[in-house]
């Protein structure tokens, strides 16, 4: 920003005339402009020295200052304004609320920087943008936000994860990016209340390589809010309700739609027609059995506050979620309990800590899976009662050993986790000569999971998967704690026109935990909650062959060095260098260490000379950045050969346990390491107005963590073995990023602020050394193989199967083939020989697309009218597919409503294959169940109104609003399914429809109170 | 002043950063690490146990193997059910069948699981070794023969672990010098062996014999099959008089077992690791589909038996009923009802469908309890009459006597013939006394009927699994020369 330099300028000549002016005493007052209310806290400091003061609770302050100096007054949340003392000994000052983006300070690990002098792809969301999401966990307020970050749900019900990728997947491993709340790691997010959230930066490129071997996938920092110093008691509340709808039913045939295509598939194999009389009405819609409307509601209660030496913030909020599918079934509720707290010990030594105290239940149904509840659902015969004349669940006979009567299941479904959880932090900083500040920082969290799992007696019907002969409860307590201990240096200092500042630090980081598991079978009494394991009449320790050596239990840790020099010259010419060296236990004593190097340039074109003032280009930055990062994301101890494998056999008809190798060793394993570099520029234009932000980055990732297969002689597929972690791959990923602002007043009373991303995205296998040159995961129908696979030349997790070409429309085109070796007849689906040997066989399978989407956008929209707010935000997700995979291929099940286009004599459709309960190649796996899962939606509607302060302050009330709000508006999308939105995430086998509990949508209503 | 503010900023960062050395992050592994192992008999007995363990998977080997044959049809849910095993069926199977890449990868894993106590045999001693050891080299013939049986030649290591890495450098063994290693360990086993354990599922010298009787038998060595399987006929062994009691539950270790798979039902299972599981998965796979009824619990109908198995049996034959489920005739009979899967024929192997009465622990398709009969005494008995009868000097009445014991109790007549067509009846008799217990394949390939008897069988082609060719060989993981080792670390 020119003013900065300019600034620093004038000081410059200021200081030297310093010594002639005589000082003299300011005083004044700082006010809101708007308000005309008095700030307290506000920081005045005389620019180029250490000099300052700051406001009282009145507003006022005092300072001694030289005819000349150039005051800087600054305060969170406010624009900064600097004024030249001239011979007055009186300075009234209007801050205007609302922060440039260029003052906004950017957490950058272990350290902050002006955001105007960031070299770093970074990216910062901050309360506000949260408030306007009201998002359940922070994930969602990630989503269309932040260019490059693509978050995918993991499911819609209640407490249920998301999956953060920042900039692609870059490994066939974990692709979690590092998160920490405060400096502590957080691996669940599911326990932070995101009303408790001051901002989030987001580390992209390189310049996450603050964070060496754990910055690979990017870093996530979040911080919660905190009080500010000298300013008085402040309470708000929050709080909103909601309710809950599915977004979409799928259409699956009625009960006569059901009888006749029943009856049609089964003549078509030979067999007779089962419904003599197909005109059977409409019969049971499973979905709206399953479906139903939930609650939400929140509420949150803040204080903050802050004396002369002191600041603090509380925070107490209760979440409680239903879930649409199973209601109370898929229930969550958390409450949250956050204390924020600093204090000036001395001058120069402050601490600060922080406390976060979280309780949450999570209710849980069998979702995305086979027999699952909404495969369940979709598969359901409905000529079937839900209940019948007995009153009894009825049974899902002759539909496979998988799918039964969804709302029985529910019914018998009995699985909660609680989750107690601490996270606490305590910092001192202390600072020291001029320029040097030495900082210890522990931040520590425990976790208490306990899950509860009891399965009644049930019979859901013959041969059914899912019955229980003998019950059973299932107790797990497991142990989560760690800690990391942060110690760091910094010193800064300003020669001439030369800005330094350095730092060097050490942080030592350590999670260990406890598994507990106990299965109790035969309780006395079958209803949930009456008997307890000590009723079983027998117990087994599923932690008992863990138990004799501790394995039990788990403790990794990391020992890291870092250090980071950044310079800038008249705040023009910027860079910054950062080497850090990371010391991990899940690595060998042949590749313990690694080190870890990167840097970045930039150039602030709009602080030359040539770049005259002018209203068109405000602020111009051009950046690169280069580094190298690691992953360590893998199992522990794979370096050694150790007795962690499965050996149960049966002795005297009694099962005993033994000893036998785990995991295959691979000693010389290490780090995978991505090469990221990062192009961008920073722009502001028109007035400030616009703001826009352009990167183009390549990451490749080299020595990829694999767990390849490999040959089989060497035994790892014995129970409790795996193949070994082997730095085996490359992967690729390239993209452009688009980042548009802008923000202005049309009016006085009209305000808009509106921002457009975009992110491409291309990801590539370059190489996979695995036994056949692929890697494979994830799964199709029953019993067939992997659909999706690793391979160079090909995204990662690519879709692999037969290509479609229409259907056989006659026995001619079926004897002239190709045809596989499963019996073919007129009306089945015609596979591509690829290989043009006149067969269909396993060679003829190609890539039928990616789960990778191309591009991402995001959009958001807001504008204040008077006292009327409105904000709105919109994500699309173009270029990825999806595979359909929750028809079940029985005869007997029900069907999409699709098959009443179905293929029934020659040339009727050359799109659906014909119904047969005999035998057909339909079922392979192929195009025809890969699906375009391109989508865009409106992700939160959101009006509120102000009430104006002067009607409210007579009631004590500083502020209050209220607002409705629609998350998850509406989704336009070609995809069948019921939600393109979600995913599993598994970089292979990920974008596999099983039946996804939809993401809801939730219509609420809110308020925000001020006191 | 200063001189403070220096030193506490300098105590505050170094205090820690000195406290903290590398040794911080020398954490040892909770598990004990495999390579300082075998310290106490316990220690053995442990790893025993891991060896026995991949005689779970072997459940694969014997329903894939009997439908290889012309016994059963692949069945299922569906033509496009574990495509690996229809595959078998038709054969069809090619490169990427993951069912024979599991039999080959779970066998290698029950070698180099014996190979682990092997490797360390000498490091302790203690009084009853010998045991332990000879059982390990039993189980190590066992899976080898496996190996060999299923894919001929296969890389061989003697007393000591293939490790990663060695897949680069490994290759194929011929398979004589496996049998070879296979006939050492089984002749050192039965030395070892106790002629019953007083554990019951331990093998002991009989079923060393036995096996060692059948090895040779798969290499025309008849003279000492004879030999070795006399030895074996004279152990503590006799065939039970109800044949329908053998594979019920109650008759689980009977007098005519020779060496049994012990399974159980106690401890879950899933999909996502059938070889992890302790039942008898092929149980559950075999079984009726939607089955409503007495006795049995449903399947998921594979390993169909075909008409012609079922017509194999001659009248009288007790043994059919027993062997051959003949679900429409049971259903009418005990007002049951079940579905059908793709290739019904109305038959289940019933000598291997799922029973009512266990603890059908979940998934309770994947966790039955019955245990497999590996080596029944009517298998030696009739590997015996047909080793006398095919030895260069043919002993005809011997191989009659063994021959006759097993029809006797089967209700079929003595035969009183010799030569070859005592070599047919042999064979017939055989096929419809282990109908079901996965040997029939084996046999046909052995002695040269497998092309005539098996659709889609190719003489020269089919004898083994995978390939022998070494684009093949890449393809079971043998080597990896054409990846580029240099980048597998």
């Amino acid at each position: 920003m020119k003013t900065n330099v300019k600034r620093i300028f004038t000081v410059a000549l200021l200081l030297v005339s310093n010594l002639i002016l005589a000082q003299q005493d300011i005083k004044g007052t700082v006010v809101e402009k708007d308000t005309g209310e008095p700030l307290p806290g506000v920081t005045i400091v005389i620019s180029g020295t250490d000099k300052g003061a700051s406001t009282d609770f009145d507003g006022n302050f005092s300072i001694a200052a030289n005819e000349g100096d150039q005051l800087v007054i600054s305060y969170l949340g406010f624009e900064t304004q600097e004024i030249t003392v001239g011979d007055e000994t009186t300075i009234n000052i209007e801050l205007v609320e609302g922060q440039s983006q260029l003052d906004e300070v950017v957490i950058v690990g272990y350290g902050t920087q002006a955001k105007k002098e960031v070299t770093g792809a970074v990216a910062v969301i901050g309360a506000e943008s949260i408030e306007k999401l009201n998002p359940v966990r922070i994930e969602q307020a990630l989503q269309g936000q932040v260019a490059g970050v693509n978050i995918t749900a993991s499911s819609g019900a209640p407490g249920a994860g998301s999956n953060i990728r920042i900039r692609g997947v870059s490994t066939n491993g974990d692709n979690r990016p590092l998160i920490l709340v405060d400096g502590n790691v957080i691996e669940d997010l599911s326990v932070i209340n995101p009303k408790d959230i001051e901002n989030i930066n987001v580390l992209k490129d390189a310049s996450a390589g603050i964070y060496g071997v754990r910055a690979a996938n990017g870093v996530i920092l979040v911080t919660t809010k905190g009080g500010r110093k000298n300013t008085p008691l402040n309470i708000s509340f929050d709080s909103y309700v909601g309710v809950q709808n599915t977004t979409k039913r799928l259409g699956v045939l009625n009960a006569t739609e059901y009888a006749y295509i029943i009856n049609e598939s089964q003549v078509a194999a030979g067999n007779n027609a089962p419904f003599a009389d197909a005109n059977l009405g409409s019969g049971t819609n499973w979905q709206n059995q399953v479906f139903q409307e939930a609650l939400i509601s929140d509420q949150n209660i803040s204080a903050t506050g802050g004396t002369e030496k002191s600041s603090y913030g509380f925070g107490l909020g209760y979440l409680y979620q239903d879930g649409i599918v199973g209601g109370e079934k898929s229930n969550f509720n958390r409450i949250t309990a956050r204390g924020n707290y600093t204090l000036d010990i001395l001058d120069n030594l402050q601490l600060k800590s922080t406390a976060i105290y979280t309780r949450s239940n999570q209710d849980r149904l069998a979702e995305n899976a086979l027999g699952s509840v909404l495969f369940n659902a979709l598969n359901m015969n409905p000529t079937l009662p839900v209940v019948d004349s007995n009153g009894a669940y009825s049974l899902a006979e002759g539909l496979g050993a998988e799918v039964i009567n969804p709302v029985a299941q529910i019914a018998n479904s009995y699985d909660q986790a609680l989750v107690n959880k601490i996270s606490a932090t305590l910092g001192l900083e202390y600072r020291f000569l001029n320029g040097f500040s030495a900082q210890s920082r522990f931040q520590y969290n425990h976790a208490d999971v306990d899950t509860e799992i009891f399965k009644p007696v049930v019979n859901y019907g013959s041969g059914k998967v899912f019955n229980i002969s003998r019950n059973e409860l299932i107790e797990n307590s497991d142990n989560f704690q760690d800690y990391t201990w942060d110690s760091f240096l910094t010193y800064e200092k300003s020669i001439s026109d030369h800005n330094i500042k350095v730092l060097v630090g050490q942080s030592v980081f350590k999670t260990f935990g406890t598994f507990e598991s106990f299965t109790g079978f035969g309780l006395p009494s079958n209803v949930y909650g009456e008997s307890s394991l000590a009723d079983a009449t027998e117990i087994v320790d599923n932690q008992e062959a863990n138990k004799e050596n501790g394995a039990n239990t788990f403790d990794v840790r990391l020992l890291s060095y870092f250090s980071r020099l950044q310079y800038n010259y008249k705040g023009k010419y910027l860079l910054s260098a950062v080497v850090r060296r990371d010391g991990s236990t899940r690595f060998g004593p042949n590749n313990r260490f690694g080190i870890f190097p990167s840097g970045s340039l930039g150039w602030v074109v709009s602080e030359e000379d040539f770049f005259s003032d002018n209203n068109f280009v405000n602020f111009l930055k051009f950046r690169a950045s280069h580094g190298i990062i690691g992953n360590d994301r893998i199992p522990d101890y794979r370096f050694v050969s150790t007795l962690a494998g499965e050996a149960t056999y049966v002795v005297n008809e009694e099962r005993v346990l033994g000893k036998a190798e785990g995991a295959l060793a691979n000693p010389d394993i290490k780090w995978e390491s991505q090469i990221s570099s990062n192009i961008g520029l920073d722009a502001n234009l028109f007035n400030n107005a616009v703001n826009l932000s352009v990167d183009y980055f390549v990451k490749r990732t080299e020595d990829l963590l694999l767990s390849a297969q490999v040959s089989g002689i060497l035994g790892s597929t014995a129970p409790g073995s795996s193949a070994p972690t082997i730095n085996a791959g490359d992967v690729e990923n390239r993209g452009l990023e688009v980042l548009i602002g802008y923000q202005g007043n049309i009016t006085d009373d009209l305000s808009i602020n509106t921002s457009f991303n975009f992110a491409t995205l291309e990801n590539e296998v370059l190489f996979v050394a695995s036994e056949n040159g692929f890697e494979q995961g994830g799964g199709f129908g029953v019993g067939l193989e992997p659909p999706a696979r690793m391979e160079a030349g090909h995204p990662i997790g690519y879709f692999y199967g037969y290509e479609t070409n229409g259907v056989f429309q006659n026995q001619t085109e079926v004897n002239n083939g190709p045809t596989t070796n499963i019996d073919t007849a007129p009306g089945d689906l015609r596979f591509v020989d690829q290989d043009g040997n006149g067969v269909i066989d396993l060679d003829d399978r190609v890539n039928l697309g990616d789960p990778i989407p191309d591009v991402t956008m995001g959009f958001n929209l807001g504008f204040n009218y008077k006292n009327f707010d409105f904000s709105s935000a919109t994500f699309a997700s173009i270029g990825n597919e999806i595979v359909r995979n929750y028809e079940r291929n029985q005869p007997f099940v029900n069907r999409r409503a699709a098959v009443l286009d179905r293929w029934v004599g020659p040339n009727s459709t050359t799109t659906d294959h014909r119904l047969t309960a005999g035998a057909n190649p339909n079922a392979l796996f192929s195009d025809y169940f890969v699906e375009d899962g391109s989508y865009v939606r409106i992700q939160n509607i959101q009006a509120g109104y102000t009430f104006p302060a002067e009607r409210t302050e007579n009631l004590g009330i500083k502020k209050l609003r209220i607002y409705g709000s629609v998350n998850n508006v509406y989704t336009f999308t070609k995809y069948s399914g019921f939600d393109p939105s979600a995913s599993n995430g598994a970089p292979i086998g990920g974008g596999i429809d099983l039946g996804f509990y939809p993401v809801p949508r939730t219509i609420m209503a809110g308020l925000n109170l001020t006191f | 002043m200063k001189k403070i503010n220096i030193l506490l900023g300098a105590l505050s960062t170094l205090l820690f950063v000195t406290a903290c050395s590398d040794e911080f992050i020398d954490v040892p592994s909770r598990n004990e690490n495999s390579e300082e192992f075998f310290n106490s008999q316990e220690d053995y007995e442990d790893a025993l146990i891991g060896a026995y363990d991949l005689l779970h998977a072997t459940y694969l080997n014997v329903m894939l193997g009997e439908i290889a044959s012309d016994n059963t049809l692949a069945g299922g849910e569906s033509a496009t059910d574990v495509p690996g095993i229809q595959q078998v069926d038709d054969m069809i199977h090619g490169t990427t069948n993951q069912q024979l890449r599991d039999i080959w990868g779970w066998m290698f894993a029950g070698v180099n699981r014996a190979n682990y106590i092997l490797e360390f045999q000498d490091k302790t001693s203690f009084s009853g070794k010998d045991n332990i050891i000879g059982q390990a080299k039993f189980l190590r013939a066992y899976y080898y023969f496996e190996l060999v049986k299923w894919f001929g030649d296969v890389p061989l290591a003697v007393d000591e672990r293939l490790q990663f890495g060695d897949q680069f450098i490994v290759d194929r063994t011929p398979k004589a010098q496996v049998y070879a290693q296979i006939e050492a360990d089984l002749i050192a086993a039965a030395a070892a062996l106790p002629a019953t354990q007083s554990v019951v599922g331990q093998a002991t010298r009989g079923a060393a014999q036995s096996l060692l009787g059948k090895v040779y038998l798969y290499q025309d060595k008849f003279e000492d099959a004879a030999t070795v399987l006399e030895n074996a006929v004279n152990g503590p062994y006799s065939l039970v008089a109800d044949y329908a009691s053998i594979f019920e539950h109650a008759g689980e270790n009977g007098p005519g077992s020779v060496f049994e798979v012990q399974y159980t039902d106690v401890e879950g299972a899933g999909f996502d690791c059938l070889q992890c599981s302790e039942g008898n998965v092929a149980v559950g796979f075999n079984g009726i589909r939607q089955y409503n009824g007495p006795v049995f619990d449903s399947g998921f109908s594979f390993n169909v038996p075909t008409q012609e198995v079922v017509d194999a049996f001659e009248n009288g034959d007790i043994r059919k009923d027993v062997a051959i489920l003949d679900i429409e005739a049971w259903n009418t009979a005990n007002g049951s009802s079940s579905g059908e899967g793709y290739e019904h024929t109305g038959y289940f192997n019933r000598k291997y469908i799922a029973r009512k009465g266990d603890l059908n622990t979940g998934d309770q398709n994947l966790t039955n309890p019955n245990n497999y009969r590996a080596i029944r005494y009517a298998d030696v008995l009739l590997m015996a009459a047909e080793a006398n009868n095919r030895k260069p000097s043919a002993n005809d009445a011997q191989a009659l006597i063994y021959l006759n014991q097993v029809r006797q109790r089967a209700g079929l007549a003595a035969l009183n013939v010799t030569g070859a067509a005592l070599t047919e009846a042999i064979y017939q008799e055989r096929r419809v006394e282990l109908v079901g217990e996965g040997h029939h394949f084996f046999d046909l390939v052995r002695t040269g009927r497998a092309a005539q008897e098996i659709d889609g069988f190719v003489a020269g082609k089919h004898e083994v699994f995978l390939f022998r060719k070494s684009k093949s060989i890449l393809l079971v993981g043998v080597g990896h020369k054409t990846q580029g080792t240099n980048l597998i670390i």
